[in-house]
């Protein structure tokens, strides 16, 4: 439930707003201003756009955005190789980043370009989940960037200090995965077929 | 770079550094505590910080009444000691007749009024040092709350802030180590804090039923020497040894004392120091005592109590190496 909401029920039940000087409405406000400069006004606007956290009320994004770690990477930066051991799920705040895969992880060739991700999108989210996790892939940045990291330690603290958030984030993460687990056995599906058509070509 | 800058700054200001050290560990103490209470359903920090001012308002009350006791006691122990240095120096010419007897060489020792003299010098060097230690223990009752209010307030944030300190090709791991760092020292400090509490109580209490003097003192001398392991329970029972060996008064039993001291440390090793601080380190027992005897060598006491922690943090940093190194073979 968002400020505005609990604010309008209040109203309409008749309570009416309270005499007191209410801080974390005040804070809300003040964080939430569009005139603002506050980096963590920007990190409001641009979670509220991000559509894995959509159902994270005005309060909720403010909360986990206090999670957050801002890493700046420059252009062709490796922010993570293939092989290492995984600990973050990454948000795109500005600039973009490739994703590289090679048959030989840990070499030092980084492989071929998989794909581009963009400004609001998201990557490393197993490394998060899994206990031992390796990265699957090598990522670079693009050009100058800025991510926005959320690692284990700060995922149990959440559990801990906000367990309605972190389970929450926890299910938008399961989810994610669940999207791209479903991808893939579509890829894998048209790759079969593909190569039956190419035996059968031979 | 970073962690010379720090050294540097803790050795050039321990007026500051040794206050911040030490509501750092308390702060350690009590997060696990805070977690719990201001986290779920039930989340009130104003409740939480209400209650946790009255429970150290609260606190203090026995506190000082040992404080009291223990000023009493010692005030019983000082005015006592002309009357032990009477029974050391008997003691001390019995065994030097002896000595005659048997060997026929006189000794010409005087070992006791030798240390009664040290002892006296020492005593009045404290005294004249005691103006300086209660200013600075009001420095501290003054700064330690004031550190603890904003470790509990802006930690997270402090941290974060640090963090940016840190290169990109290790922050993940960094980051993720120091966590692991932080909440085995946390957890290590409450289950010696808790073990020492259970020791020093059981002491007292059980010295206040035989009637044993000085309960109260020696009850706290006991709780803060199991901190040390192994050693400490040997030195927190020698006060209580020396003033049952030097005691004329026969309500007074060295048996008595002797199966309280052992009673206490026997449930402290079977079953507190086993369930709280071997579970929570997670290190096997070996390894404990060897890394005990590095501590000593390389730090002394310090050495011997902090050296459990680094231990368990080093056994983390190993496993990740490890599993680094099983990849890439």
């Amino acid at each position: 439930m968002s400020y505005e909401k609990d604010i309008m029920e209040k109203m309409e039940s008749g309570e009416g707003p309270s005499d007191r000087l209410d801080i974390p409405i005040l804070k809300y406000l003040w964080d939430a201003s569009p005139l603002s400069f506050g980096s963590k006004e920007n990190y409001h606007e641009f979670f509220k756009k991000i559509s894995v956290l959509s159902s994270f009320s005005d309060n909720e994004v403010r909360i986990f955005t206090k999670y957050l770690h801002r890493r700046e990477f420059s252009s062709d930066e490796i922010i993570f190789r293939q092989g290492d051991s995984g600990y973050g799920f990454y948000f795109i705040f500005n600039g973009s980043v490739n994703i590289y895969a090679s048959q030989k992880p840990n070499s030092e060739d980084i492989g071929d370009l998989v794909i581009r991700l963009e400004k609001r999108q998201y990557f490393g989210e197993m490394g998060l989940l899994e206990e031992f996790n390796r990265r699957s892939a090598s990522v670079v940045a693009a050009e100058n960037t800025v991510l926005l990291g959320i690692f284990k330690p700060d995922l149990d603290r959440m559990l801990e200090l906000h367990p309605v958030i972190g389970a929450k984030f926890l299910r938008e993460t399961a989810l994610i995965m669940a999207n791209r687990m479903g991808q893939l056995t579509r890829d894998i599906i048209n790759l079969k077929k593909k190569v039956r058509e190419l035996e059968q070509k031979i | 770079m970073m962690v010379a800058l720090t050294l540097g700054f803790a050795l050039l200001f321990p007026r500051l550094t040794l206050p911040f050290g030490f509501s750092y560990i308390i702060y350690l103490m009590l997060r696990p505590l805070t977690v719990k209470l201001t986290s779920g359903p039930m989340k009130q920090r104003g409740l939480f910080f209400g209650l946790l001012a009255l429970g150290l308002f609260f606190l203090m009350f026995p506190f000082l009444a040992t404080i009291y006791n223990t000023e009493t006691d010692l005030m019983s122990l000082s005015q006592k000691l002309p009357a032990v240095q009477k029974i050391l120096q008997d003691k001390f010419f019995l065994i030097k007749v002896k000595f005659f007897e048997k060997y026929g060489i006189r000794l010409n020792l005087d070992p006791v009024n030798y240390m009664v003299s040290k002892a006296e010098v020492y005593g009045t060097n404290l005294l004249a040092t005691i103006p300086a230690y209660l200013s600075s223990i009001f420095e501290w009752l003054l700064l330690v709350p004031l550190f603890l209010y904003f470790f509990f307030r802006e930690s997270s944030h402090f941290k974060q802030l640090m963090m940016t300190a840190i290169p990109n090709q290790i922050f993940e791991k960094a980051y993720v180590l120091s966590s692991h760092f932080n909440t085995k020292f946390s957890e290590y400090i409450i289950a010696k804090f808790i073990e020492a509490t259970i020791v020093g109580t059981l002491i007292t209490v059980s010295l206040l039923v035989i009637g044993f003097p000085y309960p109260f003192i020696l009850g706290f001398i006991a709780g803060v020497t199991n901190i040390l392991p192994y050693i400490g329970p040997i030195i927190g029972f020698l006060p209580a040894f020396f003033i049952a060996l030097l005691s004329q008064d026969p309500d007074i039993t060295m048996w008595g004392m002797i199966i309280v001291y052992g009673i206490a440390n026997l449930i402290d090793m079977v079953l507190v120091f086993p369930l709280l601080v071997s579970k929570i380190v997670n290190l096997h027992p070996i390894i404990v005592v060897v890394s005990i005897i590095v501590g000593s060598q390389l730090g002394g006491i310090i050495g011997m109590i902090v050296i459990i922690p680094f231990i368990a943090f080093f056994k983390i940093l190993f496993k990740e190496i490890y599993k680094d190194l099983s990849v890439q073979v």
